[in-house]
């Protein structure tokens, strides 16, 4: 989208406009050249578009004032009275002021990009450390964002080539492993690694089986071979019983016969008298016969009585117990039977339910009940037998599983490798291709820079051969920008160590330029604040028609300067104005601030007087006097006329006008550019000839009356005073053009042109 | 339309490259530029498209 052209900027109580400034943009106009003295108030209008597009005011800075917003706004005035609006040709217009410390530009989407270079800063890139180099072009070749995503295929590419050394270091140690487990086999057949993907397609699903009924074989075993001791014990419970029963038998027949026959009777009664003389401990008769007889020690005698009764109670009890052991002992031994029956059963089961490998030595089954004993001794022979075999085949197991682990560590090795073999080419490849393509990105963006610095420098030092920068970014350092210069052939030496401060302005301007040039130059307003400080004389008119040729590329571009010479070279139309619309600032005062002067040239100046009605003829013919002066000057030196050698170099019209001899005067003729009808450009041949031969003729006019008080002058016409006039404005309308300037360059071989060749001067040379 | 960023310019030509060359289709490409542009790109970023690129590969 392409941005309107300036109308005119407005300054309200920003530092030195202590009342309202409006700096008027002339239309087709595309450089500014404000001038005035020191203190007029040209760093404001520089501030005010800094502060517009950046929100800031430079020239403040680096002055030690610490933050420099409080100095912003005019002295009696506020921040919030600070305003900057910047009106275009289609009548829209973007305000900067400030509201709570901050710069505010409304409307933002109409906020002017603009770049700002002082006089203070000419040398800042030139001379900064080449990492703040870097950062000032940084926006231009940064490409971090890059540099992060191939630092990470960088650390891929690291990562993936150690897992491959991995990789290829395991296929040896699995390759190795595999022929040991190869070795340890017999070698079988020729090959390790066929070998091993044999046996670890085994099924190891028998092995497993085999193992499982060998375990259950001899869990069933161990089983059964608890009953014969339990068996052998409890037979022996059996013949214990049967002791103890047949003793306790002959005890109770041994009681029995130690009382009477009828001892059970006679035991109720004796404990029923045991009871009653509990209650009555003294009786005086017996209470069964009523006898006094015999009642003397009856208690004593009962209790002894009972006392013989209970040693055959308790031979009956023992006898019942023995034999309810005896009982207990032969159910035992039933039950246990029963038990083996059963186990040997499970047995049977256990040994019928797999079909046994040769090596596995199965006993007999059912097995024999007359020679059960013999059947257990020949089974516990085999049961050492069942071990080893569970062992071989765990072993067995054991050994494949391992073999198949490391076949497998080691396909997927090498199937590991074969992948990183196809894809780390690939990405190395990827990483070489974004390195070539960063560095080649940056090499193009500084070279181009550079080429284009050295471009603009070769306008202001043209053949000096120092055009020849350099950028490079330090490939050993992060951000990191050097500069370098060709000096006396020696290529990359530091500018800063062996150009001028001039050459060094120049160059610092020229990198400025072309930075700025780089970045949408069309929406830029370039603002250049007394960069010609340094540039020394010889150079001033080249860098000035540099700065010309350089700012039509942007949007505008705002030249401030107090170079005097520029204001005369101006004056005297001697650059090319047709671009340049130029300001003069007046003293600044307190009272009204910063003020423009209406500026006018010399050339238009006297067309103004001889407008004037009457004319007045000294004036008149001074101001013509003096561009006769400058005209003569110029033909005389394009054309090395001979004119008397003086010490100061003085010449006067008496000098000059002579020295254009008459072949000259004769061949002198300029062709104007005019337009037909049409439109169409044409050219008018004027001869200067008349106008030259008149002005020898009536010169004296302009000593007679323009220079001092002369007697003579009563005498004199006053129309060959305002016809001297004339003619020096007709001589200088055909020479000289005042927008596009005066025919200086020779390049055609023909005749002299101005820019744009509006004027073409006849002849090239002085004739012979 | 706002001016590019370097890295978006650059960006923009590695992966034109990369196309060209063979290391990543079109699509992948569509999907890594922005990451690329960002510094945002993990290893497997990297990776995968590329494995794609050379699965695609015509086998000779």
């Amino acid at each position: 989208m392409s941005v309107s052209a300036l109308k005119k900027l407005t300054i309200e109580h920003l530092r030195g406009s202590v009342a309202s400034f409006t700096l008027p943009f002339e239309k087709g106009k595309k450089l500014m050249v404000v001038y005035g003295e020191n203190g007029t108030g040209k760093s404001t209008i520089c501030d005010a578009f800094e502060f517009l597009g950046k929100g800031k005011v430079g020239s403040l800075e680096n002055r030690g004032l610490g933050k420099t917003n409080k100095y912003w706004h005019s002295v009696g005035k506020k921040p919030a009275d600070v305003s900057v609006t910047l009106e275009t040709l289609d009548n829209a217009s973007c305000r900067a002021s400030i509201a709570k410390g901050e710069v505010v530009a409304c409307p933002t989407d109409l906020r002017p990009r603009v770049e700002v270079l002082r006089r203070s800063q000419i040398l800042a890139l030139v001379e900064a450390k080449p990492s703040e180099r870097y950062a000032a072009i940084s926006r231009f070749i940064d490409v971090s964002g890059i540099e992060a995503s191939e630092a990470t295929l960088r650390d891929l590419i690291k990562s993936l080539t150690s897992s491959r050394e991995v990789a290829i270091a395991r296929i040896q140690e699995n390759q190795d492993a595999i022929r040991h487990f190869w070795e340890t086999a017999g070698k079988p057949i020729t090959d390790a690694l066929d070998w091993a993907t044999m046996e670890s397609n085994r099924d190891l699903g028998s092995l497993d089986a085999e193992v499982n009924a060998l375990s259950t074989l001899q869990n069933a075993c161990s089983r059964l071979f608890d009953y014969p001791a339990r068996l052998k014990s409890a037979n022996d419970g059996v013949q214990s019983a049967k002791s103890a029963v047949l003793a306790a038998k002959q005890k109770a027949q041994e009681s029995a016969q130690t009382i009477v026959a009828d001892a059970g009777e006679i035991l109720s009664v004796l404990q029923a008298a045991r009871s009653y003389l509990h209650k009555h401990p003294s009786p005086t008769f017996c209470p069964l016969c009523e006898s006094k007889e015999k009642v003397q020690g009856l208690g004593e005698r009962i209790t002894q009585r009972l006392t013989s009764f209970s040693g055959v109670q308790d031979a009956n009890a023992a006898l019942k117990m023995a034999e309810s052991a005896l009982q207990r002992a032969e159910q035992q031994v039933e039950m246990l039977s029963e038990q083996l029956k059963n186990q040997l059963k499970e047995f049977e089961k256990v040994v019928s339910s797999f079909t046994w490998s040769a090596d596995i030595v199965i006993p007999k089954m059912p097995a024999p009940e007359a020679s059960l004993e013999a059947w257990f001794a020949e089974v516990s022979a085999f049961q050492a037998g069942w071990k080893n075999a569970e062992t071989t085949r765990r072993d067995k197991k054991q050994f494949t599983a391992t073999l198949k682990l490391a076949l497998k560590t080691y396909n997927d090795n090498v199937q590991a490798q074969k992948e990183l073999d196809v894809l780390l080419p690939k990405l190395t490849q990827t990483l070489e291709i974004v390195m070539e393509e960063r560095r080649n990105f940056s090499d193009n963006i500084l070279t181009k820079i550079a080429e284009e610095v050295g471009r603009i420098y070769e306008l202001v030092h043209p053949g000096e051969g120092l055009n020849k920068i350099s950028l490079e970014l330090d490939p050993n350092k992060r951000a990191s920008l050097e500069i370098g210069g060709n000096f006396c052939g020696e290529k990359g030496t530091p500018p800063q160590a062996y150009f001028s401060e001039s050459h060094l302005d120049t160059l610092g301007l020229c990198v400025f330029l072309a930075l700025a040039a780089l970045d949408g130059p069309e929406n830029t307003i370039l603002v250049l604040d007394d960069i010609l400080a340094s540039v020394d004389e010889p150079h001033v008119e080249r860098l000035i028609e540099m700065i010309y040729a350089e700012t039509i590329k942007f949007r505008h571009c705002i030249i401030t300067t107090h170079y005097r010479p520029w204001k005369q070279k101006l004056r005297w139309g001697w650059l090319k104005n047709g671009q340049c619309q130029f300001i003069e600032l007046s003293k600044w005062t307190d009272q009204h601030g910063m003020t423009l002067i209406r500026s006018v040239p010399d050339v238009e100046r006297l067309r103004l007087l001889l407008a004037e009605t009457p004319p007045d003829p000294q004036l008149v013919c001074a101001k013509a006097g003096v561009i006769l002066e400058a005209t003569l000057d110029f033909l005389t030196q394009l054309y090395e006329c001979s004119v008397p050698r003086r010490s100061g170099a003085l010449y006067t019209l008496g000098d000059l006008l002579p020295s254009i001899d008459k072949k000259l005067r004769n061949a002198l003729s300029v062709e104007v550019q005019a337009m037909d009808a049409s439109g169409a450009s044409i050219y008018q041949t004027k001869h200067l000839t008349p106008i030259l031969d008149e002005l020898i003729r009536i010169a004296q006019a302009r000593n007679v009356f323009g220079c001092h008080f002369n007697a003579l002058s009563f005498e004199l016409m006053e129309n060959d005073a305002i016809c001297f006039g004339q003619k020096v404005l007709e001589l200088i309308d055909a020479l000289a053009d005042p927008d596009a300037g005066w025919p200086k360059n020779d390049k055609s071989g023909k005749y002299w042109a101005n820019s744009g060749e509006t004027r073409r001067l006849h002849p090239l040379q002085q004739p012979k | 339309m706002p001016m590019k960023t370097p890295s978006q310019t650059l960006a923009e030509k590695i992966i034109e490259r990369l196309i060209r060359e063979g290391l990543l289709t079109a699509e992948a490409a569509k999907t890594m530029l922005p990451k690329l542009t960002e510094g945002k790109l993990r290893a497997e970023d990297w990776r995968l498209p590329i494995e794609l690129a050379v699965e695609m590969e015509p086998k000779s």
